[in-house]
């Protein structure tokens, strides 16, 4: 049968890179068919070609095999793709119908008919189960939500083939389920797609074949059911890979970090702080665990100066920190991945050495009496993009030109080399390759082992459990228990993030470990 | 004696609204403007340049309807400028405004000067106001007379034109996308709309409305036409449409509001109370539109990334 989409010798050529050098890439009809590749390798890129977003410089698309040229989203949609990008595009304060026919309103002499769209999008929620509330304001959605409105959306213009760009990065694990019976379903009823994830498990889970990239190049396209996470690992970064590296258990030294029952008002109720108290120790890994949305960013935010505590003390080193202002608390050790790289970690509009010297301008050798050096900034910035391999390596570009991953790179950079005393990483490896998420993960182990004291949020329970040498565990703003990571397994820790405590779920009372 | 009765009076009901037209008038343009994220301040200067042509079509032609046709013309055409200057050459959208409001308030001089010939202010009998309209019924009625006859055309059209524009913006596709265009035009334009073109439609009808402010202004609510007589309406306008939320039908109570308290400005006034009062509004009116839009502007960059 013919592929119903097929591109021959894709080139794409950015300013500072050649970010497509000549893809081959075909899917067939009716198939999940998972693209993956180190950060930077060229998936959205690609996709975004597909989608009319980008124009390739050389190359031909075939859609059921007629030569096309997609000049934009909307010639696109009109051959049947579809695309929902990792950053939706939702106005918040629309509601989902309006969001989802926007463009394509079904109407009566231009008065918009909400009946029509509201039975079509009922139609379509129906059909591929994907539950959603027709009325409600996009800001009144959760991210999962959020996302099935963007898969409607693109079901309503039409999509035959639907490109998912990284859905789960945002996922918690019960979405991620959630999605993936969507994604069956659409294959039920003879849809295409595209799946874009770094998470190997997934891929191998949900996809018919498997097109591996890397560096603008197709590396081979595989079976699934051939395919084996180190065979596709091995293909994407050329060499084997190590994710389960546990080192020796470290000497742990004196409190770093002391949480007194801190008590903060969050986002939503759910995730209130509610009477937080536990310790960091020098040398030690303290990892958080829960599923999103249950405080783990308002306990970050509220460790880093971001949000008000209202209630207890927090003291870094002994000194009190409670209610500083960001800047001072920096000050005193401590530096912070923050949770949203776009949003708080960086700056997409400054270069990539602006960036990484951000936190550091004020203190020699960067600036000597408050003009900054631009010699000792080059060399810093090269230093760093070199030794935590951030591509492309010219740090004179702005940020917004990197991939997700290498935007990651550029944070987890800074931050480590602060040297802070205790380093907050909050999903450190969100959206980022395999071959970084080893290199970002010992990078943490070696911190560990200078004697930092690193907290670590994760919604990734391999993560958390392969890192941590305790784990907390956070349900509804409370902590609802700590255990040493050898007594910790997923089934555990899983029954302790759905509330409940860590006795109940070991069925022995006097196992609990004090918080 | 000061006396609440002096003030709060049957003629303060009639003065309300009739004050309120041109703010309505206004709002109304900028509320268009601003649902595709363009904070019309230049409607102040589309008012002004709308008013003076108003009266030189009427003076010329003596008719009326030309005069309203004039103004709307140099409203649009004043609007066009701005579209020019802020979606062709991509200044600012508040400097835009506001260059275009020196330029009409040095614009409208000259012409006054070099057209006829005087400063300050034109009046001549020549000049054909809007009609006001009279129904015979009510006139037999003193309460019924003072409320409700004695307005002129364009106090009806802006209370029509509240019911029209709620249903254009909520009901149509037109309104749809607009208000899209405001609050993510990356989706619009991905759903393969053309934001700009929406945009200069947003920015030519507000030409529209505010042309039809400034005729009332000097052909309806006076007859004449005085050197800077739209004294801020426009920024009150840009206020009101804040404090009505950017909706047509609240837009139009808080037009009411503003309408209000420049009536009972003018009466105290004339109770003696100190004339800066008065002369403050449109001033407080400024801060406030202006502070109002840079906080909705923070919103919008917030807004677009909710996850
Ligand atoms: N708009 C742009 N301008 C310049 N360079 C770009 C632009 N978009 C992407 N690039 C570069 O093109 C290359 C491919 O990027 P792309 O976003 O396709 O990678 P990716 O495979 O999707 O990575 P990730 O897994 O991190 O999302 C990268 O080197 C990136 O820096
Ligand atoms: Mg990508």
């Amino acid at each position: 049968m013919e592929p119903i989409v097929k591109m021959t010798g894709i080139v794409k050529q950015f300013p500072n890179v050649l970010a497509l050098k000549g893809v081959d890439f075909s899917v067939e009809k009716g198939e999940v068919h998972s693209l993956v590749g180190e950060n930077g390798a060229g998936k959205s890129t690609l996709m975004n070609i597909l989608y009319g977003v980008l124009q390739p410089d050389l190359g031909e698309i075939y859609v059921r095999g007629q030569k096309q040229v997609i000049h934009s989203v909307r010639d696109a949609m009109h051959l049947g793709i579809g695309m929902v990008h990792q950053e939706f595009m939702l106005a918040p304060s629309m509601t989902v119908v309006e969001n989802i026919i926007l463009g394509f309103e079904p109407n009566r002499r231009s008065v918009v008919d909400y009946d029509a769209a509201a039975e079509k999008i009922r139609a379509l929620s129906e059909e591929y189960g994907l539950a959603i509330r027709p009325e409600s304001r996009i800001i009144d959605n959760s991210v999962g939500e959020a996302q099935r409105v963007e898969i409607i959306k693109a079901l309503y213009r039409g999509a035959e083939v639907l490109i998912l760009d990284e859905p789960t990065a945002v996922l918690t694990p019960q979405e991620t389920e959630d999605l993936f019976k969507v994604i069956r379903s659409l294959k039920e009823h003879g849809k295409t797609v595209i799946f874009i994830s770094h998470k190997l498990q997934e891929v191998l889970a949900i996809s018919d074949r498997i097109t591996v990239m890397r560096d603008g190049r197709v590396q081979g396209t595989l079976l699934a059911s051939e395919a084996t996470k180190e065979k596709i690992a091995t293909l994407m970064v050329g060499r084997e890979v190590f994710l389960n590296i546990k080192a020796p258990e470290g000497k742990r030294g004196g409190v770093v970090l002391d949480v007194q029952g801190v008590s903060a008002r969050g986002r939503r109720r759910l995730s209130d702080l509610k009477n937080v108290s536990f310790q960091v120790h020098a040398g030690e890994i303290l990892g958080i665990a829960g599923v999103d949305g249950n405080g783990q960013s308002e306990l970050v935010e509220v460790l880093t100066g971001l949000r008000r505590v209202d209630q207890g003390d927090i003291f870094v080193s002994g000194t009190k920190i409670t209610n500083l202002p960001p800047g001072e608390i920096r000050e005193r050790g401590v530096s912070h991945i923050p949770e949203d790289r776009n949003r708080s970690g960086l700056c997409a509009e400054l270069t990539v050495a602006e960036n990484l010297v951000a936190t550091k301008l004020k203190r020699p050798p960067l600036s000597k009496n408050g003009v900054i050096r631009g010699q000792a900034v080059r060399e810093l910035a090269s230093r760093l993009v070199e030794e935590y391999d951030i591509r492309p390596g010219d740090y004179r570009i702005p940020t917004r030109n990197l991939s997700g991953g290498n935007r990651q790179k550029v944070v987890v950079a800074r931050e480590v080399s602060e040297d802070a005393q205790l380093l907050i990483a909050a999903h450190p490896t969100r959206g980022v390759d395999i071959g970084s998420i080893e290199f970002i993960r010992s990078i943490l182990i070696a911190q560990r082992e200078e004697g930092k004291a690193i907290l670590l949020v994760s919604a990734d329970l391999e993560e958390v459990l392969s890192l941590s040498d305790r784990i907390a565990v956070m349900y509804e703003g409370r902590i609802v228990g700590i255990l040493p990571a050898s007594e910790a397994n997923e089934q555990v820790l899983g029954l302790m993030m759905a509330g409940g405590e860590y006795a109940k779920a070991q069925g022995e009372e006097e196992k609990v470990v004090e918080a | 004696m000061f006396r609440f009765s002096d003030v709060l009076t049957l003629t303060l009901v009639r003065a309300t609204i009739r004050m309120s037209t041109p703010i309505l008038l206004a709002a109304l343009g900028v509320i268009v403007t601003e649902l595709a994220a363009i904070t019309n301040v230049g409607i102040e200067g589309i008012m002004l340049v709308s008013a003076f042509m108003a009266v030189a079509a009427s003076y010329w032609s003596g008719s009326w309807i030309v005069g309203i046709l004039a103004a709307v013309a140099a409203g649009v055409l004043i609007a066009a400028l701005m579209a020019l200057i802020h979606l062709r050459f991509k200044a600012n959208v508040l400097v835009a405004g506001i260059a275009v409001n020196m330029f009409s308030l040095a614009f409208t001089r000259f012409l006054l000067v070099n057209w006829f010939g005087v400063a300050g202010s034109f009046y001549s009998p020549r000049i054909s106001p809007i009609p006001r309209i009279n129904l015979s019924i009510l006139a037999a009625h003193p309460v019924l007379d003072t409320l409700f006859n004695n307005y002129n055309l364009m106090d009806y059209l802006g209370i029509v034109l509240v019911f029209v524009f709620h249903f254009l913006i909520y009901k149509t596709v037109w309104g749809l996308r607009l208000r899209f265009t405001g609050v993510h035009p990356l989706a619009v334009e991905t759903a393969g709309v053309n934001v700009t073109v929406k945009k200069l439609q947003a920015l030519l009808i507000s030409g529209v409305l505010g042309g039809l402010a400034g005729a009332h202004l000097s052909l309806g609510y006076t007859t004449q036409f005085i050197e800077n007589m739209t004294n801020g309406r426009g920024f009150i306008g840009v206020a009101a449409m804040y404090f009505g939320g950017i909706s047509p039908i609240t837009t139009w109570l808080a037009s009411l509001f503003f309408g209000f308290t420049e009536g009972v400005g003018a009466r105290l006034q004339n109770l003696g109370f100190p004339s800066q009062f008065m002369l403050m509004l449109p001033y407080v009116a400024t801060v406030v539109a202006i502070t109002f839009s840079m906080i909705r502007q923070q919103r919008r960059e917030t807004d677009k990334q909710p996850f």
